[in-house]
């Protein structure tokens, strides 16, 4: 079954979500083969097209001027961008075995991980659009990616992880709310970086 | 009546988001006012938020007060005649105020914008709403009050606080007035008001829908009944502190702001408290899931109600607010609240409620099932293109570059927000589609019946 | 077990729990409302803070009856890159005369606490009428009919005026006598840009 562990079976597993699920259901994949197989070698992929729109094109967040980083500058935000990456597969993984018992699903953690990779597979693959560093462009095939993501946690929650259509809903709810927090916190501490002093250069 | 406020509340909420998503166009497409006053953006806002908030906030909260109140006392309502005037008298109120903002009467103060008459009136309206309330309460044949109606009790008796300071002034004339308190003390006054009518109206008023409701759908009670009644005093003592996190770095007193991060972030346990018991009320109660389409908009709006409590005291932070007060971060959080939390909270208590009190079955399974993907993906999306605009421009507007000096026009920087504009725009209309399904589900529910009349069930011993 | 009986005691008491709800929710305000608002301090005019003469007052009641502060805040804060941007930070006291308060939560467009002298009057008005002639890639809405009105059209100036001197103001009797004459002949548009060239102009000195 390690066949499955490759990051090309995910992405053609996303465009089959009736399939998808029992797929996953299968087998009980290792916590560190979908480390090393999926979830490593993934998160090197958007971190990377960032880099190399950044260091090409320069990014254009006002309407004026693009913004050129230094290599070090986009090399430090490139790898930033890969722990949280890494770190936010890890954390809803964990997030969603801990709900686990509440919600009646199964409790192996690689099964957890490799459910949380399939739903981040859309997203990974529209990161694409990061070698065309303008935030319209990205908007535009980020949000389609966005909502296919969500789909597939509702839709493939149930069966990849061994539990009741009902109880499957709330359990991708509940992930759904973490999410929703995990990325504000994200953002605040973010902020709170900036206005301390790290990063960019704020007169506050 | 139950049914009437229903109607009005989907009414004013198709209103009210028709006028958002209208200034949310004018924002992408600056000349869609056609140089009209009355569609001018300034106008139109005011519209859209007091019909809102007001309109369809008000309307189920007075219609689900006035459902609940009568069911965990065991009678019927005190003084029906007196809940047939709240009811249609605050209807006429949102109509003559929603015009008179239109005509560009404007009080000035945000989420207070109705000119004097209109405050008389809302008073008005308010202590008869009060008056059946309590009256209800007080003639109960339960001896215990149960936690709802003190969510709802806590809303009535302080917005009528809250819009009475809030509210003085001296009229010039029909249209016009003048605070009574002027600069720095207005604006510490206002927001005491404007936070706390979030606070005890969006926040507490729709808790008590909560507390009713949810136990309700589930058909089981409430996890921790000693939990909501902690939460609910440490709610009610601390959330009216919180205001001063609007005015950070302004000129209010120093004091008053710290104060006012202290508190914000405090206010954090008793949100979760009550979040804690609304998941584990419904975590024991899945299988109505099957039956029920209501109970997924209540799971989900646990979830934004989540977000949007966590995010609030985060941003009151006041090394987060530097960045992000005056963004429209701001906005991308006020909608995960009214969007995720109010809006579908309400939702889900309407495809709840209405069947029963018509005793028909929902007309369409699938259509709420449409409407919820579009909820969802609408406020999603919503929230992601504040989150976009609004971190951009905090940082992009206080960006100095090697020597100092500032690294970005403001006018730069506005252009650049058109794709977050737009994403808006789209956001806003796929929530919106989906609130016309349900409004079309529940009228195909009710068309051509009439409402079942309940008899006051006996009483049962007593719970405590 | 004292807490329990207390709560016991409010749940079975309509009064009681009325009573209590008006307690707990009302000590916030006591103690933070209040003193801010018999605060002598933050209701004393800065130096050079004078109330609105009656063309600024009435440009002041255009610009709140449009909700221009839904977009423009009117508060720099102490912060190095909006005292950069826009000017000294803003001062309690600069906002004596103003009921109500315009600080605004949302700058769409920028602040205009300090925006008094920057432009010309002409550029104002061009900018009201048409933001677009000036701004290309403004995206404020146009205010074609201010230039169509006469600045008080109701009449209210004086009747303002006196409102607001029984709220302190120290208008004359001379001031109110000669408001309508200083109104005569200017439109709306006249008016708000009068208050706009007024605004922030007591704001002296001060860096982060």
């Amino acid at each position: 079954m390690d066949a499955l562990l490759t990051p090309w079976r995910f992405a053609r597993l996303i465009t089959r979500p009736a399939e998808a699920g029992a797929r996953l259901a299968a087998d009980t994949p290792d916590t560190p083969a979908v480390l090393l197989r999926l979830v490593i070698p993934l998160s090197l992929i958007p971190p990377l097209f960032a880099y190399i729109g950044g260091a090409t094109f320069g990014w254009r967040l006002g309407g004026g001027e693009p913004l050129y980083i230094s290599p070090a500058g986009l090399t430090l935000i490139s790898l930033a961008y890969f722990i949280a990456l890494v770190a936010g597969f890890l954390s809803t993984a964990v997030v969603a075995r801990w709900m686990a018992d509440t919600y009646g699903a199964r409790l192996e953690f690689g099964s957890h991980l490799s459910f949380v990779v399939l739903v981040g597979m859309p997203v990974i693959l529209a990161s694409l659009g990061h070698l065309v560093p303008h935030v319209f462009i990205n908007l535009l095939v980020m949000i389609p990616a966005l909502i296919w993501s969500l789909y597939l946690l509702y839709r493939c929650l149930p069966a990849a992880l061994g539990t009741s259509q009902e109880r499957g809903m709330l359990m991708a709810s509940s992930l759904v709310a973490y999410l929703l927090v995990a990325s504000v916190s994200l953002l605040g501490i973010t902020v709170v970086l900036w206005s301390g002093g790290i990063g960019p250069n704020l007169g506050v | 009546m139950v049914a009437w406020l229903t109607g009005f509340a989907i009414f004013w909420s198709l209103v009210g988001m028709a006028a958002g998503i209208y200034v949310a166009a004018e924002l992408v497409w600056p000349t869609l006012d056609f140089g009209r006053e009355w569609l001018s953006y300034g106008r139109l806002r005011n519209l859209h938020t007091n019909v809102v908030i007001f309109g369809f906030g008000i309307a189920a909260l007075m219609g689900t007060a006035f459902y609940s109140v009568q069911r965990t006392c065991h009678v019927p309502l005190f003084a029906p005649g007196l809940a047939w005037f709240c009811a249609l008298a605050w209807q006429v109120v949102i109509l003559l105020g929603g015009l008179s903002l239109l005509a560009g009467w404007n009080g000035g103060k945000e989420y207070a914008e109705l000119e004097w008459p209109f405050d008389i009136a809302i008073t008005v309206i308010w202590v008869s709403f009060a008056v059946v309330f309590f009256g209800t309460i007080a003639k109960r044949r339960i001896q215990q009050i149960y936690v709802s109606n003190w969510f709802y009790g806590a809303l009535i008796i302080v917005i009528a606080m809250l819009h009475i300071v809030n509210s003085q002034a001296i009229p010039v004339a029909w249209s016009k007035s003048y605070s009574l308190f002027a600069g720095a003390q207005d604006a510490v006054v206002q927001w005491w008001y404007g936070h706390n009518a979030v606070g005890f109206l969006l926040t507490g008023g729709f808790l008590g829908m909560l507390y009713y409701f949810l136990p309700k759908h589930a058909d089981r009670p409430i996890w921790s009944y000693r939990l909501s009644i902690v939460a609910f005093w440490a709610f009610t003592y601390s959330y009216i502190w919180a205001g001063p996190h609007h005015l950070h770095y302004n000129a209010v007193p120093e004091w008053v702001q710290s104060l006012g991060m202290v508190m914000s972030l405090v206010l954090l346990a008793p949100s979760w408290a009550t979040l804690v018991n609304g998941v584990m009320t419904v975590a024991g109660a899945w299988e109505k899931l099957r039956t029920d389409p209501a109970l997924k908009f209540i799971v989900l709006s646990l979830a934004f109600y989540g977000l949007a409590t966590f995010e609030g005291p985060m941003m009151a932070i006041k090394s987060v607010n530097v960045v992000s007060h005056f963004t429209d971060w701001t906005i991308g959080h006020v909608h995960s609240g009214a969007l995720g939390w109010n809006a579908l909270i309400t939702f889900g208590t309407f495809y709840f409620l209405l069947p029963r009190l018509v005793g028909a079955e929902l007309y369409s399974h699938s259509l709420a099932n449409w409407h919820f993907w579009l909820a969802l993906a609408g406020v999603m999306l919503y929230v992601l293109a504040m989150w976009g605009a609004g971190v951009s421009q905090g940082l992009l507007w206080l960006s100095l570059d090697e020597i100092g000096e500032l690294r970005y026009s403001f006018k730069d920087i506005m252009a650049s927000m058109a794709p977050y504009y737009a994403l808006r725009l789209v956001a806003g209309c796929s929530f919106f589609i989906g609130a016309v399904l349900m409004a079309y589900n529940l009228w195909m529910t009710a068309k051509g019946r009439s409402v079942v009349r309940a008899t006051p069930p006996p009483v049962v011993g007593e719970a405590w | 077990m004292r807490a329990i009986d207390l709560q016991r005691r409010l749940e079975r008491h309509s009064g009681w729990l009325i009573f209590g709800i008006l307690l707990v929710s009302s000590i916030g305000g006591l103690v933070q409302v209040l003193p801010s608002v018999l605060d002598d301090g933050l209701a004393t005019p800065a130096a050079g803070t004078v109330p609105y003469d009656p063309v600024a007052l009435t440009g002041r009641d255009i610009y709140i009856r449009e909700s221009c502060s839904t977009c423009h805040s009117q508060q720099v804060r102490p912060l190095l890159a909006e005292v950069l941007r826009y000017g000294p930070f803003s001062k309690a006291g600069e906002f004596a005369f103003d009921r109500p308060f315009l600080w605004g939560s949302k700058r769409t467009g920028p602040d205009l606490h300090r925006v008094g002298g920057k432009y010309s009057d002409a550029w104002h008005r061009i900018h009201l009428l048409d933001p677009r002639a000036v701004v290309p890639d403004s995206i404020m809405p146009a205010y074609p009919w201010l230039a169509e009105r006469p600045a008080d059209s109701g009449g209210m100036i004086q009747a303002k005026m006196r409102a607001l001197r029984r709220l302190g103001h120290p208008y004359t009797d001379a001031e109110i006598e000669a408001a309508p004459a200083a109104l005569q002949g200017l439109t709306e548009v006249d008016a708000l840009v009068a208050f706009l060239q007024g605004l922030g102009a007591s704001g002296s000195g001060g860096s982060p």
